[in-house]
């Protein structure tokens, strides 16, 4: 399944970037996020909840954040099983300034197997559509809640 | 013989179905047993793998857990591997372990298993399994598995290739094709999934006090299943387990095979001395219940300048696959390529299969298993064969059929069919039908810018495969014979003890309609029993539409012995000589002296009381029989289909159906029109709906009944059915098989109606299923000026 998009943040680039890469930010911004623990530089393990369709379940696996070039790009790469299946992919993010924000914009592919794959499948890509905007959202509300606590 | 009476050919209503439509059926699950455990199996998620490594030590921890078993543990156990039971020459057998060791092949090939105090509990302990894959490459299609450079599945089946198998003569096919009007296609019979209404399951008890080991299973043939599962898997000695298959919800072929479930809960119980059950879920179902057809194929046909066909030639790549489930090899063999002459006269046929593995479902029978593919092969190429030569279908069929006076006749693809008499069910579906009218109709109709089709399938079955001799032959590792153990009681009441199985055929009403026509005593006096391996001397079970030809037969034979006995016990009672006595409505008489009578219950207690027995006589009054037929029955038809495509959508209304079938004598009518109506209904699934789809990665995409499109009521017409009767001369009853005819016939009759009525639009073939998007595509293509 191969899915991309942009959004536009309020954000500088340079904040928006800070946010994308700290652990701590993006375990609170990704839906269903429950864990993502640093076990080596810019490598995590991570627990996530999700449901696709009828097929709810926990995945557990691995993320990593490779090829970085501050504060332009990086390509997150995870794969993560659970009794539903599981999920394998990578996806290419990329800011740039745009209208005083940031611009982010993403495209990656990801396989799936298992349950998931014969019961979700034709639903993957609206419940991919719908987890990232729920993370764009909860990004803004981030970076704008940060805002705040500065001045 | 049971002429003339009066049950015999009547549509009595199912005995068994208070009991199935009020919810009192009691099928595996319904089974209770205390201690129970339950079973939950740990599934590949991957296509293609090597297990890097499976850790339990978390399920086993898990609440409720009482024990966990993997791929390892049973091969330390030398749990055999499960058995193929049809061997062609040459024929790659690789191991089928009942769980995975090293490697997994296909989505849902099992790993571990987790047995605990409740199915709950095995269920969430199961989700603690952690195993690491080495995810290998996958291939999923029969033709792109015997490709050079695709993933290996077996490293004892070079190239993915099972066997190559062969039939007919091919220089004499290729000879016939010099100077004839060649018709070609490349044809794909799609993968189906079956959809039995109960799902498998099964339930494992062994007394550790006695060694008795109880199998209860969702299975078409429970003797088979003891016979393979006690000496080929479990080593457990044949007569200390006992195979119960109890009501049973369908199973349309899919519940013949031994599957790896059923041998772990076996094996599992033995070990831990207390019962062990599973039940499927629909979506273990659809992922590891057997496929079936999956043919991709290319076929020639050879035409005379006059019509006659005059050679066929095909080559077909069958996908069997990720192992060979237990006859596997039979399906795209002896059960396809023999069926390739049709009802037709074709002097020259060859036809070579492959049998191929790939990453998917295993694939074995499948409601009419070879024969509708044989079928719609067949009839594609008719249908193409007339537009080439602009002939009418209708009238190409009827001048290539094997004429009457030609029985026995011998195809030269290894069958011999006893009778047949084709024209009569062609003509009366023609007539009911109301052909001409319809083709003014759909003129008419063309006028107006709709497109109307009519579809033709002109189809034979070969049912009761036999005789067993010849089955050993061809590579069969069982006889395919079966057994009737008849007992009389000593008040005349009858049970009848049937190797046959009845999962939704209606034995219990049919086969005691025979009983209690040959006995001349009331249907309430006769109870069927099946199911059960304690119970009935060694059977074969049901499936290959035998059980009332081969099944049946065995019971008349039983019943024959019974009467002759008690005419010799009414002679002694009588005081007459035993060649006076005529049996006749339940009553032995002295011919011309009807008052002088003894009742069948007279005679029946006297065997019992044994106070007054002809001399030398044992007491009793019961018979075993094996019937084992000198031939398969050939049941025949004409099946009519007329739809209306919308050329916009794409989208195909079935308007009418025509099926015009000759089963040989029919026992109960109301139960063969359900038969017919049923497999019509699965049959038209395949032409337009049905499709089993995996993504190139080998992950299954149609899992459950969202994605499967199972044929609704509201989408088929109203079947306008009837029967021409040609009884079969190979069993008693003159009867044929009729589970199976609706799904052969009516695939091909709806594509070659929804390619009637894309003639006018430049389409002569679309692959199955005809779904809308497919139908729309290949309109637009042939507005391009490509050919559909």
């Amino acid at each position: 399944m191969k899915i991309s998009g942009e959004h536009q943040l309020k954000a500088p680039v340079e904040k928006a970037w800070k946010a994308l890469t700290d652990p701590a930010i993006l375990q609170k911004i990704t839906p269903g996020c429950e864990r993502l623990q640093p076990v080596g530089p810019d490598e995590f393990e991570a627990t996530l909840k999700l449901g696709v369709a009828l097929v709810k379940g926990t995945y557990k696996g691995k993320l990593a954040l490779r090829e970085k070039t501050p504060p332009e790009s990086y390509r997150l790469v995870m794969e993560g099983s659970g009794a539903p299946g599981f999920v394998k992919g990578e996806a290419t993010l990329r800011l740039r300034e745009q209208e005083g924000g940031t611009l982010v914009s993403y495209e990656g592919d990801a396989q799936v197997g298992g349950a998931i794959a014969s019961v979700g499948q034709r639903l993957m890509e609206g419940v991919a559509r719908m987890v990232l905007s729920q993370f764009f959202r909860n990004l803004e509300k981030e970076l704008g809640r940060k805002k705040e606590g500065k001045s | 013989m049971a002429t003339g009476t009066k049950l015999f050919g009547s549509s009595i209503k199912r005995r068994e179905d208070p009991r199935f439509i009020t919810g009192k059926g009691i099928y595996t699950d319904d089974v209770k047993l205390p201690g129970t455990t339950c079973a939950a199996f740990v599934r590949s998620p991957h296509a293609h793998a090597r297990i890097k490594s499976v850790n339990v030590v978390k399920t086993k921890a898990s609440p409720g857990v009482v024990a966990v078993f993997t791929g390892r543990d049973l091969a330390n156990a030398k749990v055999g591997g499960l058995p193929c039971g049809w061997l062609l020459p040459g024929i790659k057998l690789p191991p089928h372990p009942a769980l995975a060791v090293e490697t997994v092949r296909y989505v849902g090939d099992a790993v571990a298993v987790v047995i605990a105090e409740s199915a709950f509990a095995a269920k969430d302990a199961a989700e603690k399994v952690e195993i690491q894959y080495e995810v290998l490459p996958a291939v999923t299609d029969g033709l792109s598995a015997v490709q050079q450079g695709a993933p290996t599945l077996h490293s004892d089946a070079p190239g993915n290739i099972c066997f190559t198998w062969s039939i007919g003569d091919k220089e004499k096919t290729e000879s016939a094709f010099r100077g004839a009007t060649i018709v070609k296609q490349h044809l794909v019979n799609q993968r189906l999934i079956p959809n039995a209404m109960e799902p498998r399951a099964s339930l494992a008890s062994y007394e550790p006090a006695t060694g008795d080991l109880t199998l209860w299973v969702t299975s078409q043939n429970p003797h088979v299943h003891r016979l393979l599962m006690a000496a080929f898997v479990l080593g457990i000695p044949e007569h200390k387990m006992r195979v119960i298959a109890p009501d049973v919800g369908g199973g349309f072929g899919s519940k013949i095979f031994v599957y790896p479930e059923e041998v772990v809960v076996a094996w599992a119980s033995r070990q831990l001395g207390r019962p062990v059950k599973w039940t499927a879920e629909r979506r273990e179902s659809y992922m590891t219940d057997a496929h079936g057809r999956d043919h991709i194929t290319d076929a020639e046909m050879g035409f005379s300048k006059d019509g006659k066909i005059i050679g066929l030639r095909v080559k077909t790549h069958a996908n069997l696959g990720a192992y060979l489930s237990t006859f596997a090899p039979l399906i795209p063999t002896y059960l396809y390529g023999t069926l390739l002459s049709g009802l037709y006269a074709i002097p020259a046929i060859y036809c070579e299969v492959v049998g191929v593995f790939t990453n998917t479902t295993p694939v074995d029978a499948y409601r009419g298993a070879g024969r509708p593919e044989a079928t719609y092969l067949l009839e594609r190429l008719m249908d193409l064969g007339a537009r080439a030569r602009k002939t009418d279908p209708a009238e190409i069929r009827r001048k290539n059929f094997i004429p009457a006076d030609k029985f026995p006749y011998q195809t030269p693809v290894a069958l011999a069919y006893d009778s047949g008499n084709y024209g009569p069910a062609l003509d009366r579906a023609l007539s009911m039908a109301d052909y001409r009218k319809l083709r003014a109709e759909q003129e008419r109709l063309r006028r107006e810018g709709r497109y109307l089709g009519i579809g033709f399938s002109t189809y034979i079955e070969a049912c009761g495969p036999a005789p067993s001799q010849v089955a050993g032959a061809l590579g069969a590792q069982a006889g395919l014979w079966e057994s009737a153990h008849v007992r009389v009681h000593p008040t005349g009441k009858v049970t009848i003890y049937t190797g046959s199985h009845s999962h939704g055929q209606g034995h219990e009403t049919t086969f005691t309609q025979i009983g209690a026509d040959e006995l001349g005593i009331p249907w309430e006096d006769v109870e069927l029993v099946h199911g059960d391996t304690a119970a009935i001397p060694f059977g074969m079970g049901s499936y290959g539409s035998r059980s009332t030809a081969v099944g049946g037969s065995a019971i008349v034979m039983s019943l024959n012995k019974i009467k002759e006995k008690g005419r010799k016990i009414a002679a002694h009672l009588l005081e007459a000589a035993e060649g006076d006595v005529v049996f006749e409505d339940g009553k032995y008489f002295v011919r011309g002296a009807p008052s002088r009578a003894k009742t069948f219950q007279e005679v029946a207690l006297m065997a019992y009381l044994a106070h007054n027995m002809p001399p030398g006589l044992e007491p009793g009054l019961e018979a075993t029989s094996f019937f084992d037929p000198p031939n398969f029955t050939f049941p025949f038809g004409t099946h009519i289909a007329v739809a209306e495509v919308d050329p916009e959508t794409g989208q195909v209304k079935i308007v009418r159906y025509v099926a015009v079938d000759d089963v040989g004598r029919v026992v109960n009518p109301m139960i063969v029109d359900g038969m017919v109506h049923g497999g019509i209904a699965q049959g038209v699934a395949q032409a337009l709906w049905e499709s089993g789809v995996y993504d190139s990665s080998g992950q299954l995409l149609t899992g459950t009944m969202m994605d499967y499109a199972l044929p609704k009521a509201d989408q088929l017409p109203f079947f306008e059915t009837d029967r021409t009767e040609t009884p079969s001369p190979v069993n008693p009853l003159g009867v044929k098989g009729a589970g199976e005819t609706g799904t052969i016939a009516s695939t091909a009759a709806v594509a070659n109606a929804v390619m009637d009525a894309l003639a006018p639009l430049g389409v002569s073939h679309i692959d199955l299923p005809l779904t809308p998007d497919r139908i729309w595509r290949a309109i637009r293509d042939a507005k391009k000026g490509g050919r559909a």
